[in-house]
This record gives structure tokens, C-alpha cells and sequence, in this order.
């Protein structure tokens, strides 16, 4: 994968950059800043784009807020936003301009480097990756509990996995269950989040978003 | 030479008084008494007149509603009062606390007509219709008897007669101390305008318990948001770094790495690890710090220790401040003591606490090259109001040339101990 990163932290910057650069992907460029971060992607733009939540001059929410118009300028490139801490409201705007080729994971996920790597294929693909603190914290939340409440241990546990971005095979690898188990959760997840049968895979992210903008 | 510059000083004063009438504030002031007399004259015939038929009709409904709308006028009135006794006399008066009104018409009603403030607004016009002319004739009445002496006798006696410019310096005389007739006058009507028209004394006591207690809650977020910034930014993400060093050493031993490459990962861990240690180390100390459980003076001889100024220290405490107080007293010694390091160009500090009368005191005296002053904004107002919020005071005595001492006396009364 051709890969941008933009984090202030230098030995934040620098320890990932070596990481992937380890596992045999490129590292396009490393850089602190927006401005920085939109110099490097327009002279070359990559697979996927990691990028810092929290970026100078205010290191509030810049990270975000380039995340998106990067989606919107060029579609090719996925982004994956970094993050110290889970914020839902973060992770609901960041959905909100659609969540194909978007992520959202802590910092600490890097030293699962396997899953921190497949998570960045998925988003470089177009796919989505949330990290689970994110999908437990969207559990927690007590508005949905009602939603929540019709929905079987089982069928939790499925939609947590998929709420992470990861595919029916994946999500039976990791509860060891056949794939065809799988999909018969999906679709009573479906009827009981009443979303009628259209394109699976965006019906997928139907059910996620609804915790998400609620 | 100093019975020289003796003379010069008396010289200087004397000028100064004599020519008090050139002043653009001796005609400000002036002008006040002038302008006042009509306006008290009419504000307290049609007050008291308001006040007069709201007593009568008291019996009426109508009554209540008439003294609170005069009430409420006196206040009005006093703050016109007070913002005129600005702009001409330069008298700062802040506004009286008022009672908060309760909901409707007549919790209005209540409100006002329960106002100390403003019973005490009304009174001032009342006092002032006394006042007033006779400040008046006092005042203006030096400028115009100074002035008709000495320019009656010139213009109407012809031929010259020794008493007359007796009687003309006379005048002069008069017409000169003029302006501190006035300013004498004035007194009278300032301490009115305090006492009728501030804030009562545990109004004024409300007030500022209200700007202290805004303070602290400021202070307080500004603090939290700083700790959470240096964890974000620090130790944090210098854990997350550790980690991802592990990660580079697993993926090195799977490579099968040479063993010097994965020494070096692991020491560069190690490293990081060290740093984020001693970050949270200084955090701590900043919020608070452990060896301050033992006591001030234990905690200020570890400060003394690692300040690159030489520094002694004399702590008599007959017994333990508070831990709130102690860690204020900590904290403003560091901060001082660092400004003395800093700014000052000191070789020598000398830090005194000790608590005499439930009073803390803290002095640090430096020999510096001085200078320093509660600028607002500055690093030594900031502390001056986190010691106002535990009703301390802090003052600067620092000339230009040196030394500099900083006074903080913290009150700590023994109850508030078993507290």
C-alpha cells in the first residue's frame, strides 16, 4: 500500500512510518500538519491516509475536519483517523459524508500490527474499520438500548464485527461459527432494524449508522 | 545638600498648592458642586413628594406600587449619580449588589421595596438637600469671596490707602485655597456617595466572594485542560511510541533480525519508556506534590535544593497549616522563586514562612536588580488573585536597583485546621 501519514507527535510519526515501512508498504510522506498533509496528497495521492485527530495550531478536531474534505477532493484515497481517545460525535461526522474508505482507531491498535494492517487495507479498499472501543462505547449508549434490547447476545456480538468493517468471513472466524450462521444473524438484524432488502453491503452500513446518528 | 534638596521639596509642594487653581481638576471639580445643587434640589422634592403620597395611599393598593417605583427611581438616579462622580471627581464606585427579584409583578414589588440599597439610594438625596447648598456656599463661596476682595477695593477706591493691598493679598490668599476648600468639601460628598450609593459592606463582601469563587472555577479548568493536554501529548503518546517499539522488536525476531537491530529496538523502548517515567514524575509534582505530605518546610527545602539560585529557608510553624493553604503557600514560593531565578539576576533568596496571630506569612526577599511589579496579566497578578481566593493578599516592594520582597500573609485560623 502507498500510504501518507499526518501526526504532530514526532515519535508517534516516526514508529509508525518504521512499522509499515517494516511490512513492505510504502510511506509516501510523514508530515505534522494539514497544509502538509494536503501538499503530499495532491503531488501524489495514496491508498490510504492516516491521519491524526488531533493536528496543530488549535489540536482540537483539525484532524477530522481534513479527513473529511480529503474524501470529498479525492475519492481514491482512503483515510484512516487516529486517535487517542474515542469520541462518538467524531466518529458520526465522519460517517456522516458516507463510510466507504473512511477508519477510526485508537493510537494503541498499531501494536497489533496484524489488525492495524488489515484494517488498512479494508479502508484503502473502500471499505470501513471502527475500532472496537468504538462499537462499545455505541452500545453503551443508553438511547439505544431499546434498539438493542431486540437483538440476541449472538446477533450483538455479529454487529459489533461488523460495525468494525469486517466481512461475514471474518466475523465466523472470529466467533467460530459457519459462515451460513452468519448471514442468518445479518438478516435478523436487518428485520429487526426494519431495513428492507436492497444492496447487502449497504444495508450493512445502514445498521451501523443508525447507532451512529441517532 | 539636603537642606538644598529640603527646600526644593518644600518649594515643590508649595508650587503646587498655589497653583492648585490652574488644575483642569480643580474646575471638574468645581463644576460637580455646581451642577449637582439643582439636580439634588429637584430629585429630592420629587422623591420625597413619591414618597410622601406612596405613605399615604399606603392604606390604598396603590400605595406600594408608588414607593417601589420611587425607589427604584432614587436608584436610577444614584447610578447617574455615580457615573457622573466619574467622569468629574474620578471617583470609582461599583453599583450596589441588588436582591434578586422572584418571578411576577409582585415579586418585583417585594424585591424592591425589601432593597436595602435602595432605601439607602433614597436616602442620599435627602441628605444632600441639607448637603448640598451648604457645600455650595462653602466652596464656591471661597471662590467668590477670594475674587470680589480682590477686585472690589482696585475698581472702587481711588486714591491709595495702605490696607488695600493688604486686603488684596488677602483676597488672593482666599481666592488661591480656593480649590482646596473644594476638594475639602468634597470629601464629605465622596464618603456619601460610598456609603449611600456602593455596595454595603457585606454586599461589597458578596462581590467579591463571587469574583473569587470565579476565579477559582477558571482556575481550576484551566488547570485540568493543561494536565489533560500534558498526558495527551506526553506520557501518553509516549506509551503508545513503547508499544510500537515492542511491535518493532516482534517484527524484527520474526525477520530474524540480527541481534544488535533488536538490541537497538528494545533500547530505543526503554528510552521512551524512561522519558514517559519521568514526565509523569514532573506531572505529579505539579499537581501535587508527595513531599508535601511531610510538610512545608520538608517540601520547601527539596525546592530550595533544586533551585540554581542559592536559597535559605526559615519555616516556623507551630503547627500544620491546613493542606489546601500549605499546597497555595508551595506553589506561590516555587512560582517566586523561579520569577527571582528568572527575572531578577539574584545570587541570593531568602524564603521566611511562619504563622503568627492565625495569620500565614511568607516572605521571599531576593537580591536582585528589582523592578518587578503586579502588572495586570502578569505572572505575579496571576498569583496575587489564586491567594485572593483563600482571602490572602499578596504585595510587591521591589525598587528599581534591588531588592525585591514579596509579601503573601494567607489568614489560617485554628478552626479551620480541624476543619
Amino acid at each position: 500500500m502507498r500510504i501518507v501519514i499526518a501526526e504532530d507527535s514526532t515519535i508517534l510519526r516516526e514508529g509508525l512510518a518504521q512499522l509499515l515501512a517494516v511490512r513492505g508498504h510504502d510511506v509516501l510522506a510523514a508530515v505534522e500538519d494539514v497544509p502538509a498533509l494536503f501538499k503530499a496528497v495532491a503531488e501524489e495521492p495514496p491508498d490510504v491516509a492516516i491521519v491524526d485527530i488531533r493536528l496543530p495550531p488549535s489540536h482540537t478536531d483539525e484532524g477530522l475536519r481534513a479527513a473529511v474534505r480529503l474524501r470529498q477532493q479525492w475519492p481514491g484515497t482512503g483515510v484512516l483517523i487516529f486517535s487517542q481517545y474515542v469520541e462518538t460525535a467524531f466518529v458520526a461526522e465522519l460517517l456522516a459524508g458516507g463510510s466507504d474508505g473512511v477508519g477510526y482507531l485508537l493510537k494503541e491498535r498499531v501494536t497489533k500490527l496484524d489488525d492495524f494492517i488489515d484494517a488498512l487495507h479494508r479502508v484503502a479498499a473502500g471499505g470501513t474499520a471502527l475500532d472496537p472501543d468504538v462499537v462499545t462505547q455505541l452500545f453503551g449508549r443508553t438511547r439505544h438500548r431499546d434498539l438493542l434490547a431486540e437483538l440476541t447476545p449472538r446477533e450483538r456480538e455479529v454487529l459489533a464485527l461488523m460495525a468494525q468493517g469486517r466481512t461475514n468471513t471474518a466475523i465466523a472466524a472470529a466467533i467460530r461459527v459457519t459462515e451460513r450462521a452468519v448471514e442468518k444473524h445479518v438478516t435478523n438484524i436487518f428485520t429487526k432494524f426494519d431495513l428492507p432488502p436492497s444492496d447487502t453491503d449497504h444495508r450493512r452500513v445502514l445498521a451501523v449508522i443508525r447507532y451512529l446518528q441517532n | 545638600m539636603a537642606a538644598a534638596g529640603g527646600a526644593r521639596e518644600c518649594w515643590r509642594v508649595m508650587r503646587s498648592e498655589l497653583t492648585a487653581i490652574l488644575q483642569p481638576q480643580s474646575r471638574r471639580e468645581l463644576a460637580y458642586l455646581l451642577l449637582v445643587l439643582p439636580i439634588d434640589l429637584i430629585c429630592a422634592a420629587l422623591l420625597l413628594l413619591g414618597t410622601f403620597f406612596g405613605s399615604v395611599l399606603s392604606i390604598t393598593p396603590l400605595g406600594p406600587w408608588l414607593l417601589a417605583g420611587v425607589l427604584r427611581a432614587a436608584a436610577g438616579l444614584g447610578a447617574k449619580r455615580r457615573r457622573l462622580a466619574t467622569r468629574l471627581l474620578g471617583e470609582r464606585v461599583t453599583a450596589p449588589v441588588r436582591s434578586p427579584a422572584e418571578p411576577g409583578a409582585f415579586g418585583w414589588r417585594r424585591a424592591v421595596l425589601s432593597d436595602p440599597a435602595g432605601w439607602r439610594a433614597l436616602a442620599y438625596p435627602l441628605v444632600k438637600v441639607v448637603v448640598a447648598p451648604l457645600s455650595v456656599l462653602l466652596g464656591a463661596g471661597f471662590y467668590a469671596y477670594g475674587f470680589a476682595m480682590m477686585s472690589f477695593y482696585p475698581l472702587q477706591e481711588r486714591d491709595f490707602q495702605a490696607w488695600v493691598p493688604v486686603t488684596w493679598f488677602f483676597g488672593l490668599a482666599v481666592f488661591l485655597s480656593a480649590p482646596w476648600t473644594v476638594r475639602l468639601v468634597l470629601l464629605g460628598e465622596r464618603a456619601l456617595i460610598h456609603g449611600l450609593l456602593g455596595p454595603s459592606r457585606s454586599g461589597q463582601r458578596m462581590t467579591d466572594l463571587q469574583e473569587s469563587r470565579d476565579r477559582a472555577v477558571k482556575d481550576a479548568d484551566i488547570t485540568m485542560r493543561r494536565i489533560e493536554r500534558d498526558l495527551h501529548d506526553g506520557a501518553q503518546a509516549r506509551l503508545i511510541g513503547v508499544g510500537m517499539h515492542l511491535a518493532m522488536v516482534r517484527e524484527l525476531i520474526t525477520a530474524d533480525a540480527s541481534p544488535d537491530t533488536v538490541v537497538k529496538a528494545v533500547d530505543t523502548a526503554q528510552d521512551t519508556l524512561s522519558t514517559a517515567v519521568a514526565e509523569l514524575r514532573d506531572l505529579v509534582r505539579g499537581i501535587h506534590p508527595p513531599v508535601l505530605d511531610n510538610g512545608l518546610d520538608a517540601a520547601l527545602a527539596t525546592v530550595a535544593a533544586g533551585s540554581p539560585v542559592p536559597v535559605t529557608v526559615e519555616v516556623s510553624l507551630p503547627r500544620r497549616p491546613p493542606p489546601a493553604l500549605e499546597s497555595i503557600a508551595y506553589f506561590t514560593v516555587c512560582e517566586l522563586l523561579t520569577n527571582a531565578g528568572r527575572h531578577s539576576g539574584a545570587d541570593e533568596v531568602t524564603i521566611r514562612v511562619d504563622l503568627r496571630r492565625d495569620v500565614l506569612r511568607l516572605r521571599v526577599h531576593d537580591n536582585g536588580r528589582g523592578g518587578a511589579f503586579l502588572r495586570a496579566g502578569g505572572g505575579l497578578a496571576g498569583l496575587s488573585e489564586r491567594i485572593r481566593v483563600v482571602d490572602g493578599r499578596l504585595s510587591v516592594n521591589s525598587p528599581a536597583g534591588g531588592p525585591t520582597v514579596v509579601n503573601v500573609e494567607i489568614p489560617c485560623p485554628a478552626s479551620v485546621e480541624r476543619a
